[in-house]
């Protein structure tokens, strides 16, 4: 039988839920940096930390990472919508004004 | 052609995005009331429709007739207004500004500390710092009045009155007076006018 196949360069394909450019090779989306929309900034309490993994796997963004023994937010990414601080099941993440903190500045050139 | 005054300002997308919408239009609308040449618009290319995206809606004013019709962008914004004022660590808010320039934010928190986050300070004049949430604790989320369509829940009853009444202490760029007869809270504006602290470069 004759087969049908579509042959796409794979480099054609969009990503998984991605409607921007595809992602860079070190596995970051470039070309979004959300963190420059954050308002309030996830800060976790390592010692309530059970290390569940909720937050990783519910946050939008993909923006917290398994760092070693402990859960990390990457603030390049980070949107600080808060969706990680209403997950976590023992109320370790606090959600601070990014005012606040002197650092974590993303000053974008170019917004999009 | 005339000097073109630019203002832009920025906002968290949706919840303050018609906010916003308002101190622009205000601005332009009470310039208008002074005989001069106005334009409002929202920026084109933001992605309006997302929760906190960063959004720019701008003014200009012009003593004589504003030729660049087909400009969709403020390059040299002489005033700056931050409605979500956490957008001076996330953007170069200031891009573009040539000097004597003021920035005005929406928050509690005094100039100084807000300085903190400007690198290059060159192009402004002024910073002031007005919290608008505590003097009209009121921010509309509406988007009727998004591409010209009829503004339901009316034009500057909110925060945004407070941040055009601020702007217009600062700038200069209207008289409190004209800007009271255009904002749907005109008390709202005088205190913004009154209460915003400003701080010169
Ligand atoms: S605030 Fe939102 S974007 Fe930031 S880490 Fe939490 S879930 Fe992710
Ligand atoms: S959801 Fe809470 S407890 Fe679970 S890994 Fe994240 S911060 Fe830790």
């Amino acid at each position: 039988m004759k087969s049908y196949e579509v042959k796409i360069a794979k480099e054609k394909l969009l990503p998984e839920a991605g409607i921007v450019k595809a992602p860079s090779p070190n596995g970051e989306q470039e070309s979004m940096i959300t963190g420059c929309w954050r308002v309030l900034r996830p800060v976790i309490d390592h010692e309530k930390c059970t290390m569940c993994r909720s937050c990783w796997i519910f946050c939008p963004d993909q923006a917290i990472e398994v760092k070693g023994e402990e859960m990390a937010v990457k603030l390049k990414y980070c949107k600080g919508c808060g969706i990680c601080a209403n997950v976590c099941p023992v109320g370790a993440i606090e959600r601070v004004p990014e005012l606040d903190f002197e650092g974590g500045v993303v000053r974008l050139e170019k917004l999009f | 052609m005339g000097k073109v005054q630019e203002i832009t300002v920025w906002a968290s997308g949706v919840v303050q995005d018609k906010e916003a919408r308002d101190v622009a239009q205000c601005l332009a609308a009470a310039a208008a009331k002074e005989g001069k040449f106005i334009q409002a618009f929202d920026n084109y290319v933001d992605l309006p429709d997302r929760v906190n995206v960063p959004v720019r809606k701008y003014a200009r004013i012009s003593d004589s007739e504003i030729e660049e019709k087909y400009l969709y962008e403020n390059h040299n914004p002489e005033i700056v207004i931050l409605v979500e004022p956490t957008l001076v660590k996330g953007v170069d808010v200031l891009q573009g500004m040539k000097g004597d320039g003021c920035l005005i934010l929406n928050t509690g928190r005094s100039p100084e500390e807000i300085l903190k986050f400007i690198p290059d300070k060159t192009p402004l004049k002024k910073i002031a710092c007005v919290d608008a949430m505590k003097i009209c604790p009121k921010a509309v989320i509406d988007f009727s009045g998004s591409e010209g369509a009829v503004e339901a829940a009316g034009v500057g009853v909110g925060i945004g009155a407070v941040l055009a009444g601020a702007a217009a202490k600062v700038s200069g760029c209207v008289t409190i007076d004209s800007l009271m007869s255009e904002v749907g809270n005109p008390e709202a504006a005088k205190r913004g006018f009154d209460e915003v602290t400003i701080k010169e470069l």
